[in-house]
C-alpha cells in the first residue's frame, strides 16, 4: 500500500513496525536475487573452466528461490501487487467493496495460517532427515513456507485493521507503478 | 461434489478480487478439507512445485528484461527499429512492432515489454498526432511476439508443467517462425488501419544513420544469439543461459553503455523481486490445484467428453483453442499453462498432436487472453501508460485481435510453420 508522509506520522507503531518487516523482506529477497545469480554462475564457470561441476549450486539456488518466492508473496500482500480481478468490485458501491475486501483478506489471511500449521508439521516431519548435497535438515525445505505464512498472516490482519480505520489500502499500484517504470526507462 | 467445491470456490473467490494465487491455494484448501484428506499435501505440493532448477530461468529471464529496460538496452533498440521502418505508414506503430521483435528476442516477457517499448513508444506516438487507443494497441498486441520468440518463460513453465519431457531448445526453435509471423500480420494491420486514419510517415535518416544506430544497438541484441545459441547448441541448459543474460545485460549496461546507476540497479532488483514472486507463487498455488485436479480425474473426463463430441483431430484442436481463448479471459498465463497442460496435452496427443508444436499453439492463444478484459495483464499496462481506460482501447482493437485469431488459425492447422525449423536441427 502506498502511504503519504503526513499520514505516516499518525500511524500506529505497529504499522511502523510492520513497515519495516515488509521493507526487510523485500531486500532480503533482493539479495536472494542476486544469490541465486551467484550460484548458478558460479555452477556455469565451474562447469568450463574448472570442468567440475559443484553439487551443492542447483539445490542451493532452488533453496535461496523459495525463501525469495515466499518472502516476495509477503510483500505483495502488504503493498497490495497481487494479480486479481476487479471487475464485479467496480461495479458495487462504496461500502460493499471494502466488505469484499475484508472477505478477500480473511481468506488470504486463512491460507496464511494453513502455510504456518502445515507448514511446521512438514518442518517437524522432516527434521530429522538430511539433504544429501547441502548436508542440512529436510526441514529447511518448508521453513520458508512457515516464515512466509507468518508475514501473510500479520500483513492481512494489518490490511483489514487499517481499512477499519478509514485507511484506504486498497488502490492499484499496479498501475500507478508502471509509469515510475518508465520514467527511468531511457537512458 | 469435490470438483463443484474445488471449482466453485475459485470462482467466487476470483469474483471477489482475491488475488489469483490465494483463490488457487484456498480453493484447494477448502476441496481437500471437504474430501478428508491430509491437508499437509497441499502445502507439499506448493514447496515441491516451485522448487524446481528449471523454474529458476523465469526470474532470471524477467531480471534480464527489467535491467535492460533501466540500463538503456530497450531505448537503443527502439532507436534502431525506428531507423529502419519509421517511413513506412503509420511509421511509429511499425517501428513499435519492430522493437517489439528485437526486444521479445532478448527478454521474453509482454508484460516487461509492454512497459518498456510501450512507455518509450506510446508518448512518442501521441505526440506526432496517432490516436492513443491506436498507439495503445499496437503495443499490447506487438508485446505478445515475445511471448513466442526465444527466450520465452512461458515456454519454460509449459515444458515443466508437461512433466519436463519437452526439449526447451525445440520449443524455443518451433517458436520463431510463429513470432515472426505474427509481426508480419500486425506491421500489416497496423499499416491498414494507418492508411485509414491517415496518420503520417518519418523521414527516411538514410543508409548511414541505420548503420549507425544498429552498432549502437549491437551490444544488446548480441544477447539473442547468446542465449539461443547456447541453449539449441547444448552448451547452456535453459536456467544457465537466463542466467547469463542477468551478467551479460549488466555488463552492457554498465560498461559498455553505462547507463546504470546503482539506484537504477537497486530499482531492477526489487522491481524483478515483486514482479516474479507474484508469478511464482501463483505457480506454487497452481500446481497445488492442478494436482487435485488430476486427483480427481478432470483431464480423463475432458478427453472422454472431446471424444464424444468428435473424432476430428480439426475439431478436437479448434474446440480446444475456443476453450482456451474463453478462459485465457479470465485467467493469467502462468497459472493457465500450469493448470491446463496437463488437461489438454493428453487430449492433443491422443489426437496426434505433437507436443512442441501444442505448446506453441497454447502460448500464442493464451497470449491473446493477456491482451482480453476482464484478466489482461499485457492490455493493463498498456493502457496505464497510454492513460486511457481499457474500453476505450477496447472500441478499436479489433482489427489487431483479427490479425492475432489469423496467425493462431494459420499455426494451429498449418504444424509446419511450428515444426520445420526444429526439424532442421535433428
Amino acid at each position: 500500500m502506498i502511504i503519504s508522509p503526513q499520514d505516516r506520522e499518525s500511524l500506529p507503531l505497529v504499522t511502523r513496525i510492520l513497515s519495516r518487516l515488509c521493507s526487510l523482506s523485500l531486500w532480503i529477497a533482493g539479495l536472494g536475487l542476486v544469490l541465486m545469480t551467484a550460484f548458478v554462475a558460479w555452477q556455469v564457470y565451474c562447469r568450463y573452466v574448472l570442468n567440475d561441476s559443484p553439487s551443492w549450486t542447483e539445490p542451493g539456488a532452488v533453496m535461496v528461490m523459495s525463501w525469495f518466492i515466499f518472502l516476495g508473496a509477503a510483500v505483495g500482500v502488504r503493498e497490495n501487487f497481487h494479480l486479481g480481478f476487479d471487475v464485479l468490485l467496480y461495479i458495487l458501491p462504496r461500502g460493499s467493496k471494502s466488505a469484499l475486501r475484508t472477505v478477500s483478506d480473511l481468506v488470504v489471511g486463512s491460507f496464511g495460517v494453513g502455510m504456518i500449521y502445515y507448514g511446521s508439521q512438514l518442518v517437524m516431519l522432516t527434521w530429522a532427515s538430511t539433504l544429501p548435497s547441502l548436508g542440512l535438515p529436510g526441514s529447511f525445505d518448508y521453513l520458508p513456507v512457515v516464515v512466509g505464512g507468518v508475514l501473510i498472516v500479520l500483513f492481512s490482519i494489518e490490511r483489514i485493521a487499517l481499512r477499519w480505520s478509514g485507511v484506504d489500502v486498497d488502490r492499484d499500484v499496479n498501475l500507478e507503478e508502471v509509469p515510475a517504470i518508465v520514467a527511468t526507462g531511457e537512458g | 461434489m469435490e470438483l463443484a467445491i474445488l471449482f466453485g470456490s475459485f470462482v467466487t473467490l476470483m469474483l471477489i478480487g482475491t488475488p489469483i494465487a490465494f483463490c488457487l491455494g484456498a480453493a484447494s484448501f477448502a476441496t481437500i478439507l471437504y474430501m478428508g484428506l491430509p491437508p499437509l499435501v497441499i502445502f507439499q505440493r506448493l514447496n515441491s512445485g516451485m522448487s524446481v532448477f528449471t523454474l529458476l530461468a523465469v526470474p532470471f529471464f524477467i531480471y534480464a528484461g527489467d535491467l535492460m529496460v533501466r540500463g538503456g538496452i530497450a531505448s537503443r533498440i527502439v532507436a534502431f527499429a525506428g531507423s529502419m521502418v519509421g517511413h513506412l505508414r503509420g511509421g511509429l506503430g511499425q517501428v513499435n512492432i519492430a522493437t517489439a521483435t528485437l526486444f521479445g528476442g532478448i527478454s521474453g516477457s509482454a508484460v516487461a515489454e509492454a512497459a518498456a517499448v510501450g512507455g518509450l513508444m506510446i508518448p512518442q506516438m501521441k505526440a506526432r498526432g496517432y490516436g492513443t487507443d491506436y498507439a495503445v494497441n499496437v503495443t499490447s498486441m506487438a508485446a505478445l511476439i515475445a511471448l513466442l520468440l526465444p527466450p520465452s518463460h512461458n515456454m519454460i513453465i509449459y515444458s515443466i508443467s508437461a512433466g519436463g519431457k519437452i526439449s526447451i531448445a525445440d520449443l524455443f526453435t518451433a517458436g520463431i517462425l510463429p513470432g515472426l509471423l505474427l509481426a508480419l500480420a500486425l506491421m500489416l494491420t497496423a499499416y491498414l488501419v494507418a492508411r485509414k486514419r491517415g496518420y503520417p510517415t518519418e523521414a527516411f535518416p538514410g543508409f548511414q544513420a541505420v548503420l549507425h544506430l544498429g552498432a549502437v544497438a549491437i551490444p544488446g541484441l548480441l544477447l539473442i544469439g547468446i542465449i539461443f545459441g547456447g541453449v539449441r547448441s547444448g552448451i547452456f541448459t535453459a536456467t544457465e543461459s537466463s542466467c547469463i543474460a542477468v551478467l551479460y545485460a549488466l555488463f552492457v549496461t554498465v560498461f559498455v553503455y553505462r547507463a546504470m546507476s546503482w539506484e537504477a540497479f537497486v530499482d531492477a532488483t526489487l522491481g524483478a523481486v515483486r514482479t516474479t514472486a507474484m508469478v511464482l507463487v501463483i505457480i506454487g498455488t497452481a500446481a497445488a490445484f492442478s494436482w487435485l485436479m488430476a486427483y480427481l480425474r478432470v483431464p480423463t473426463m475432458l478427453i472422454d467428453w472431446m471424444s464424444s463430441v468428435s473424432q476430428n483431430p480439426l475439431m478436437i484442436l479448434l474446440l480446444l483453442n475456443v476453450l482456451m481463448l474463453l478462459l485465457g479471459t479470465f485467467m493469467d498465463m502462468g497459472p493457465m499453462i500450469i493448470i491446463t497442460t496437463p488437461i489438454f496435452l493428453p487430449v492433443a496427443q491422443h489426437y496426434g498432436v505433437d507436443p512442441v508444436h501444442f505448446g506453441v499453439i497454447m502460448i500464442l492463444n493464451l497470449g491473446i487472453g493477456l491482451n482480453t478484459p476482464p484478466v489482461g495483464a499485457v492490455q493493463f499496462v498498456a493502457c496505464a501508460v497510454g492513460k486511457i481506460s481499457v474500453w476505450e482501447a477496447m472500441r478499436s482493437v479489433w482489427p489487431f485481435y483479427g490479425a492475432g485469431i489469423v496467425v493462431l488459425g494459420l499455426v494451429t492447422y498449418i504444424p509446419a510453420i511450428s515444426l520445420w525449423l526444429p526439424s532442421m536441427f535433428r
